[in-house]
């Protein structure tokens, strides 16, 4: 065999050879294009059944605050105002556009329009400013969560009246508010101020933002001090012996373990063990806390890793002590890669779910938690509550909540990736 | 010092001619007005050079002279580099290298190279020499392809060496070994020319004096050219050595002239150990 | 009161902190020397002050609630004495919710009120007795530490000693957690196997973990045969493995071998934001648009797929997992030295040959540490399954059935109101046990994997 025929096998075989390259790296490509098709569906998924939640179906009603109604003894007492008849108020004021409807079962279609949330509005307003009462002023109130999916097209009116949740007579009542120009879509301020509902049109996730938030002060508080001070150990004083490779073999394998386990742990130890509360964001931080401590550590480890020895060395050769040293001189140039990765390690945990709910964070619980010992949800399972909801109101709550998640994760990885551009340093 | 540098560089322009060779030998490849850029860098400026039948040619210089990547451009294998740009006519046995009819796989095929640094695959001995004529279809049966790699490793002289333990790692070679075992891999599909980056720096001298060796004879049946940071390396094996200095080719000459009596400043000044 | 308690102890650590600086300025301005710094003695005297205190206050918080509790049982009367223990706990809740002011349903017993008084009585005098307590051993622990402070002693040393005391216990407390986790777990697990038997429970075939609440109910046997769950999990990680697998990987053969820099910094980050998605959103995009639209594609073949299909939740959950597989063999990727590569290109190997016959080869054992991570995710992971997975246990391989999964059962049997003592809950821990030890063996081989792998090219 000599050279020239070499060339010619070589040759003659570079075709297939360049088809198969061509075919491999459009595989990849293909691959790519999936994982962008992916994320496009997603979003796209999301966002079109969420947008419309940021808007709510309200009326504009002339109500009138008569003492018959809020405080017919005039005590002008607020506990009594309290227990006031609102919704009379409301039921008044909305008959009064329909002059002809008088038989008892239309007018209970009627009241159906409305939102139970109208008369507590009333209420909270009265209660602000007692002077209220006795006046007649024009307000927006909230309608039914059905009427709100209706005039968003989400009830499809050509279904026979059995099958869906609205009757005929009431589509008929609607068009002629319609047709006032009283109905308005605006902006559901409901949805950031109030805690969760039965009622779609009253849900919020107040509740659940202020409990994620309290569950990752605790969370943080913990595991950054608590992962900095074990990564600085293994970094910086621990001997090369079994013990401290032990140490770092539980700590990989800790980042690893599925956050369901953590909270089987939390719910024998923290709850049937110490008799903790559950539902509390206190119990919650702690196991979101055993969970994102080895990602601290891991985090902080590379980041120690990276400041170079000759830094080690000139603060020892002035004579620093070993600790000195690392809080003088390793702590501050090391400190914006850790901060990036437990950044990122919290965002993590404000999104996880599952070790919540084994802690009994599935509770439907109304009120804003006030301190880390009340019940509370979270962001993420109250996205799991609403997705588990039967009502048509939930979808697209569900939707924006996972919106305001999503949105509180990406502000939390931007800030990362903030840091770790602002204060980078190339060695 | 830099002054001085740019006023020999300058008085290398009276030699027009470098790079050529006497026609009574065949020329293998050559190179005319080679400029490489990486970025805005230039790092090779104008280099013509020729290579010839059956000759090892030494380039060598002072680190960061250009001679890597002078070598690179030989097989194209900097076009793996996004920021390198490579001008100049480049012709193997009257074939432009980098005209858009020159397949690279084959050019590849035809001009091997042995690194600096061993880097046998994490494979057989035996695959590892086998590589090459696989993926080229170089061979039509289990039989042929058997006598080529023990041909090529006994052209290597390894082959005595490694014939009981032919299907052990690659990597469990030592160092000299592994490189013969590159080499070995490179003559497997019969390349006209073979490009060597410092074969030798990895090693220890025994195993380069085998390698130094191997390079005698393979100049029989391939053109070599070879990179070499050692001065007495470059005097032993090559017939020829080319002086780059700062990205210039300043001299090409007879290795013992070169040696005996450079016709350049710097390259003086670089043999007697002047720079460098 | 924790809270008042704190702050009390702060603001006594910071007035030691002061009154010993000076005293050790003091000193120095008498011999004219120091060892350390005055700040070293402010913070080893107040050092000193706290750790008693603390202790003391950690004790309060860990029994005082079991204390007092049992004190208050005792003094009820006979009667509520021997009630059931859940009703017990009922009237205990009450109790406290009337001690704290919450008004709640004072028609239980007669005197809610004198208990809500003895409760309160007994936290007062507990309150009372941590707070003066800490303080009398703190402030004694104090003077004692005050009267040590000469200007030959070595209060830096002291305090980089308890510092390094500090960090090494932190990393200590990594063993603690692993160990929390094995205990827990399986001390419940072995109550459960108590009354279970454990080859029955690893083995058995079918489950329904539902307990007969009267004697006799029919279909409430309480079956706790976890076969059908192993088979259900191991179904659904397989078809996420199948798919993130594959693009995972060629993902990153493209970015690392392949790919300009845009390309790399569209990709990266898209990557990036898919890894970052909560599972619980994810679990949302199966049960609303993805499996509804397989099921209309089947519908389409006229193949009838469960609207809880195996299919579904394991190409979401293989989604999940793109960016896992691709980030991790992406790091293997590019950790195969170039060397190896320009040694196949001088062969004139072209561009794929090299990838698939070098790199992949040399990548291989960090690949499949890779995989088996992934795997290992795929299979504890929880909310996508919770969500769109099906809750019977169906013994069964086929895509289109739904299945449930070990996670989702204990879920399940986790969730909703039952006594904690009862098989059903045990289960839970059982089950959880297994996934530990399951996952745990997947991580450790596949880090053990990588880790040799890295090493082999350093």
């Amino acid at each position: 065999m000599n050279k020239s025929s070499i060339t010619e096998i070589v040759n003659k075989n570079l075709k297939t050879r360049y088809k198969k390259e061509a075919r491999f790296q459009r595989y990849g490509q293909f691959s790519i294009f999936v994982a962008i098709i992916f994320l496009v569906i997603f979003f796209t998924s999301i966002i079109s059944k969420g947008y419309t939640a940021f808007n709510q179906a309200e009326i504009r009603l002339n109500v009138n605050l008569d003492y018959e109604y809020i405080d017919p003894d005039r005590t002008g007492n607020i506990e009594e105002i309290r227990y006031g008849d609102f919704d009379g108020i409301v039921y008044e004021a909305f008959y009064k556009l329909f002059p002809k409807v008088k038989s008892r079962a239309d007018k209970r279609e009627l009241r159906e329009l409305l939102s139970s949330g109208a008369g507590i509005k009333i209420q909270r307003l009265v209660i602000e400013d007692i002077s209220l009462i006795g006046s007649q002023i024009d307000l927006w109130l909230p309608l039914d969560d059905e009427v709100d999916m209706l005039l968003k097209g989400n009830i499809d009116v050509d279904l026979p009246e059995s099958s869906r949740r609205i009757s005929d007579s009431q589509i008929n009542f609607i068009k002629q508010l319609q047709e006032q120009k009283i109905i308005e879509n605006k902006f559901n301020t409901t949805l950031f101020t109030s805690g969760d509902s039965r009622e779609s049109e009253q849900a919020g996730i107040l509740g659940a933002l202020v409990g994620s938030a309290l569950m990752l002060s605790i969370t943080f508080m913990i595991a950054f001090p608590l992962g900095v001070a074990a990564a600085i150990y293994l970094e910086e004083f621990a001997p090369k012996n079994r013990f401290i490779d032990f140490i770092e073999v539980n700590i990989n394998n800790l980042a690893a373990v599925p956050s369901i386990i953590y909270g089987l742990l939390g719910l024998a130890v923290f709850i049937n063990y110490l008799g903790m509360p559950r539902s509390a964001p206190l119990v919650g931080g702690l196991v979101l806390a055993l969970m994102t401590f080895p990602v601290v550590i891991i985090a902080s480890r590379a980041s120690l890793q990276s400041v170079p020895p000759s830094i080690r060395d000139a603060a020892l050769g002035v004579g620093a002590s070993k600790i000195q040293t690392i809080f003088d001189h390793i702590l501050p140039l090391a400190l914006p890669g850790i901060l990036t990765g437990s950044i990122i390690g919290m965002a993590r945990a404000l999104g996880e779910s599952a070790p919540l709910i084994m802690i009994g964070m599935v509770a439907f619980v109304v009120d804003i938690p006030s301190s880390p010992l009340d019940s509370s949800a979270a962001l993420p399972v109250q996205v799991y509550l609403w997705a588990d909801s039967p009502e048509r109101g939930f979808v697209e709550k569900t939707s924006a909540a996972i919106m305001v998640l999503l949105t509180f994760l990406l502000l939390m990885n931007s800030l990362a990736i903030w840091l770790r551009n602002k204060y980078e340093i190339k060695w | 010092m830099k002054n001085i540098d740019q006023h020999n560089v300058n008085q290398k322009k009276e030699f027009e001619t470098v790079g050529s060779i006497s026609s009574s030998k065949d020329v293998v490849m050559s190179v005319k007005d080679c400029n490489v850029f990486y970025g805005e860098n230039q790092a090779l400026k104008n280099i013509n050079l020729e290579v010839g039948k059956s000759e090892v040619i030494a380039l060598i210089g002072p680190s960061g002279c250009g001679k890597s990547t002078f070598l690179r451009c030989l097989n194209r294998l900097n076009d793996t580099i996004d920021s390198c740009r490579v001008t100049g006519e480049f012709s193997l046995e009257g074939e432009d290298i980098y005209s858009g009819d020159m397949d690279v796989v084959l050019l590849r095929a035809r001009v091997g190279m042995v690194f600096q640094k061993p880097n046998p695959f994490p494979k057989s001995i035996y695959e590892n020499v086998a590589y090459g004529p696989k993926i080229h279809g170089i061979t039509s049966s289990k039989r042929e392809l058997d006598e080529l790699v023990d041909l090529s490793l006994d052209r290597a002289g390894l082959l005595e060496e490694v014939k009981d333990r032919i299907h052990s790692p690659g990597t469990s070679l030592s160092g000299g070994q592994q490189q013969r075992l590159c080499i070995a891999r490179a003559i497997a599909i019969k390349p006209d020319v073979i490009l060597m980056d410092e074969p030798c720096s990895a090693l220890d001298p025994i195993a380069t004096e085998k390698i130094e060796g191997l390079i005698n004879e393979l100049k029989e049946n391939y053109a070599i050219v070879m990179v070499t940071h050692s001065m007495s390396q470059a005097a032993r094996v090559s017939q020829r050595a080319a002086y780059f200095h700062l990205g210039d080719l300043i001299e090409v000459g007879d290795t013992k002239k070169i040696f005996e009596d450079p016709e350049h400043e710097l390259t003086k000044n670089y043999i007697h150990g002047r720079t460098g | 009161m924790f809270g008042f308690l704190f702050i009390i102890i702060l603001l006594f650590c910071l007035a030691i902190f002061f009154i010993a600086k000076r005293h050790a300025i003091n000193i120095k301005k008498q011999n004219g020397f120091l060892h350390s710094l005055p700040k070293y003695y402010g913070f080893y005297a107040s050092l000193w002050f706290s750790i008693p205190t603390l202790c003391i206050v950690l004790l309060y918080s860990l029994f005082a609630e079991s204390f007092v509790t049992s004190n208050l049982v005792n003094s009820l009367p006979e009667n509520i004495k021997n009630l059931s223990d859940n009703e017990l706990t009922l009237v205990l809740n009450n109790i406290k919710n009337f001690a704290v002011g919450n008004i709640s349903d004072s028609s239980s017993f007669a005197s809610i009120q004198q208990a809500a008084d003895f409760y309160n009585a007994q936290y007062d005098l507990i309150h009372s007795v941590v707070l003066y307590s800490s303080l009398i051993l703190g402030l004694l622990t104090f003077i004692y530490a005050y009267r040590s402070i000469t200007a030959t002693y070595r209060a830096r040393n002291f305090i980089e000693n308890a510092i390094y005391l500090l960090f090494f216990s932190s990393a200590l407390v990594a063993i603690f957690v692993t160990a929390g986790i094995l205990l827990s777990v399986l001390f419940e697990a072995l109550r459960f196997f108590e009354v279970i038997n454990f080859s029955d429970f690893l083995f058995g075939l079918s489950w329904s973990p539902q307990m007969a609440i009267r004697e006799g109910q029919v279909g409430s046997s309480g079956l706790f045969g976890a076969m059908p769950l192993f088979a259900g999990t191991i179904l659904i990680s397989l078809i996420a493995l199948l798919l993130a697998v594959p693009i995972g990987l060629l993902t990153a053969i493209y970015l690392s071998e392949y790919a300009d820099t845009k390309v790399r910094a569209i990709t990266k980050p898209i990557l990036e934001i898919l890894s970052g998605i909560p599972t619980v959103v994810y679990g949302f995009f199966a049960v609303v648009t993805v499996a509804p639209f397989i099921r209309h594609v089947g519908s389409l073949v006229g193949l009838d797929i469960a609207s809880e299909s195996a299919l579904g939740v394991g190409l979401v959950m293989g989604i999940m997992i793109i960016p896992l597989v691709s980030s991790l063999s992406d790091d293997v990727i590019s950790s195969v030295p170039q060397s190896l590569r320009e040694g196949s290109y001088g062969l004139g190997a072209t561009k794929s040959e090299t990838i698939k016959k070098v790199i992949l080869p040399a990548a291989l054992p960090g690949i499949i540490g890779g995989i088996l991570l992934a795997a290992s995710r795929a299979i504890g992971e929880t909310m996508i399954v919770v969500m769109a997975a099906g809750l019977s246990a169906k013994l069964s391989f086929n895509p289109i059935d739904a299945v449930t999964t070990v996670t989702v059962q204990i879920v399940t049997l986790l969730t909703g109101d039952q006594e904690f003592d009862s098989p059903k809950t045990l289960a839970a821990f059982a089950l959880g046990l297994t996934l530990f030890v399951f996952t745990l063996f997947l991580n450790f081989i596949a880090l053990k994997i990588v880790r040799k792998y890295r090493e082999q090219y350093e």
